[in-house]
């Protein structure tokens, strides 16, 4: 008898923990995925943290500056160390992190981190510095003030510019409606875009390149693909590299890259900027760091400057 | 007739089972070797194996995964020094000294334990075991962050804690009583009987459960990523409070974006297969203790 009222209050102990976990863990998933949500319609103008001059006079200046980066490959590390001239000198004790949420949640834990992340990104559990002065934004991207930034584009030979799918779904992409799918998530690249009329056309596209534009891709070719049912548009991967390779080469209809054409890679090829993509540089909100140079920015991640008072 | 005709149906069943299980085993040895070996060739074994610097994605790559051994053995290495006394310790309490209704509680929480997914562990560290460890000595040692391999000993010493205790627990139970008994009558005291006589009667079935420990910490990845830092820095093992990348994940960090088929594909797999070769050592050692068990008992 004893075992078993024993047996049952223990049992009912494990679900009842067991339940709080659970329903704690999807409040906090949910909490932070609408802030995920409300950030990502709030990036444009992100708001001045003035609220924390009481912990900015607390912080003690003379400590090591934890650098946090993303794994090899990742397309924002790429963005960000090809950008600020970091190139393959990234520092070597900087923690590697690999997914965003693990670079946001390590930043808002640490109060002497730094660390990178897509603009796409920002919340308000961690602070964005401004680089030479300037805040990221959708307008600063645009004007190009904001210099860590990289574009979406799409690069096709100069024989296959005349060919007709080609050229009508590169119409469609720098539309109205194309550049409406670029700024769902990203930045759009053409003001004023004018309306596309569907052609009707019929036949195949080969599209391939970079996996950070891959997303984007997928979206337009849906999009495009309910205007011209007859139309058929084949996305393969491969990195950037490949992807404006292959397009020169006449493998692929159209390249993908999510960085600017190299000058040797520029032969035969015509660029079109398809959408706008921002890197923003975060620290922990008790920071007092407003603004960081492109330089310094540089030295944190190369490791010639390793404590928040030696620059 | 049909009684028989039944028998030969499931002996069928259950052989067909048993090839199954050797099978995958097969499979993801072969995978592993064909991918891996080629790999280690052009790269080189000494290259390989003893190479400092893990630099994959630059024009002239280098792949050098002492890093990433090294880091294994001294995060395997803290994670037995932190958990292994304290396992043992719980394992002689549950056999010999633990009154009956707190075993009640105690067996089912170990058990418990053993079940928690590796994730919710590497959660917990993220969120509980960095930030403290990085308050309580991040200014003293200069951390760069509280992840570090610190932080994954600690994390891995708790998750072996219930293989290491429920083993050892078993086979302490397994001693015969009258060894015990004898102590006793010899007029030794309850905990002198345990810890002298006892204990060292249990020293195989004690010798399993750290080796099995061992397996588990050097396979650990997930909870091991999300603490460790994941640099490629060739460590010291007084760098204690420093972030290192272990062998597995190495491999779940760079497999996100690794192109197929590449030469840093192969690097990846090849990882692989040098921690296989750990596992399959840690598992032939277990397999001696355990053949040294058998043989002692049956003198």
């Amino acid at each position: 008898m004893i075992k078993k009222t024993l047996s049952l209050a223990l049992s009912s102990i494990l679900v009842f923990t067991l339940l709080t976990a659970c329903g704690s863990e999807t409040t906090s998933n949910s909490s932070s995925t609408n802030s995920n949500e409300s950030n990502t319609a709030t990036t444009n103008e992100p708001t001045p943290q003035t609220d924390n001059n009481e912990t900015a006079s607390d912080f003690d200046s003379d400590r090591i500056i934890g650098v946090f980066t993303r794994e090899d490959g990742s397309g924002t590390r790429d963005a960000f160390v090809s950008i600020t001239g970091v190139g393959d000198d990234m520092y070597g004790d900087a923690a590697v992190k690999t997914e965003t949420n693990e670079i946001i949640a390590s930043v808002e834990g640490n109060a002497f981190a730094i660390s990178y992340v897509s603009l796409g990104s920002l919340n308000d559990r961690i602070k964005t510095v401004n680089i030479d002065g300037v805040a990221p934004s959708a307008a600063t991207i645009k004007d190009g003030s904001y210099a860590i930034q990289r574009p979406f584009l799409v690069c096709v030979s100069d024989e296959k510019l005349n060919d007709e799918l080609v050229k009508d779904f590169i119409d469609f992409i720098l539309s109205a409606q194309g550049q409406a799918i670029s700024a769902a998530r990203w930045i759009d690249a053409v003001d004023n875009a004018p309306e596309y009329t569907p052609s009707g056309l019929t036949g195949t596209l080969k599209v391939g390149g970079s996996t950070s534009v891959d997303p984007l891709m997928q979206s337009l070719r849906t999009a495009y693909l309910d205007l011209n049912p007859g139309m058929e548009i084949e996305i393969s991967g491969g990195g950037s590299g490949t992807g404006i390779s292959e397009a020169a080469s006449g493998v692929i209809d159209i390249g993908m890259s999510s960085r600017g054409l190299r000058d040797s890679e520029k032969e035969g090829l015509t660029d079109f900027v398809i959408a706008l993509d921002g890197v923003a540089v975060i620290v922990n909100v008790a920071n007092p760091v407003e603004n960081l140079t492109m330089d310094i920015v540089k030295s944190i991640f190369t490791g010639e400057i390793v404590r928040w008072n030696q620059f | 007739m049909i009684q028989k005709k039944k028998e030969q149906i499931m002996q069928v069943i259950f052989q067909i089972a048993a090839l199954a299980s050797i099978l995958a085993v097969a499979l993801i040895c072969l995978f592993l070797f064909a991918q891996g070996i080629p790999a280690i060739a052009r790269i080189g074994l000494f290259d390989f194996l003893g190479g400092k610097l893990w630099r994959p994605t630059v024009a002239e790559p280098l792949f050098g995964i002492l890093p990433m051994i090294l880091g294994s053995i001294y995060i395997t290495g803290g994670a037995i020094i932190l958990g292994v006394p304290i396992g043992i310790f719980v394992a002689v309490f549950m056999a010999r000294m633990c009154p009956k209704p707190i075993y009640r509680f105690l067996k089912p929480a170990i058990n418990l334990m053993a079940g928690i997914p590796s994730v919710i562990y590497g959660f917990f560290g993220m969120m509980v075991l960095v930030p403290l460890i990085f308050e309580l000595f991040g200014k003293r040692f200069d951390m760069m962050s509280g992840d570090s391999m610190l932080a994954a000993s600690i994390l891995l010493g708790i998750m072996i804690l219930p293989t290491v205790i429920s083993i050892a627990e078993t086979n302490i139970r397994a001693v015969p009583q009258e060894l015990y008994e004898g102590a006793i009558a010899l007029g030794a005291s309850h905990e002198r009987a345990v810890f002298k006589v006892i204990l060292p009667a249990a020293k195989s079935g004690v010798m399993a459960a750290i080796v099995l420990g061992v397996g588990r910490a050097i396979g650990e990845t997930m909870a091991v990523k999300m603490v460790a830092g994941n640099q490629t820095m060739l460590r010291l093992p007084y760098e204690y409070f420093k972030g290192v990348r272990t062998l597995t994940t190495n491999i779940i960090v760079e497999m996100g974006y690794v192109e197929r088929d590449s030469l840093h594909f192969g690097a990846l797999i090849a990882t692989g297969v040098v921690l296989f070769v750990f596992i399959l050592i840690i598992n032939l050692l277990f397999s001696i203790i355990n053949q040294d068990k058998k043989s002692g008992g049956s003198k």
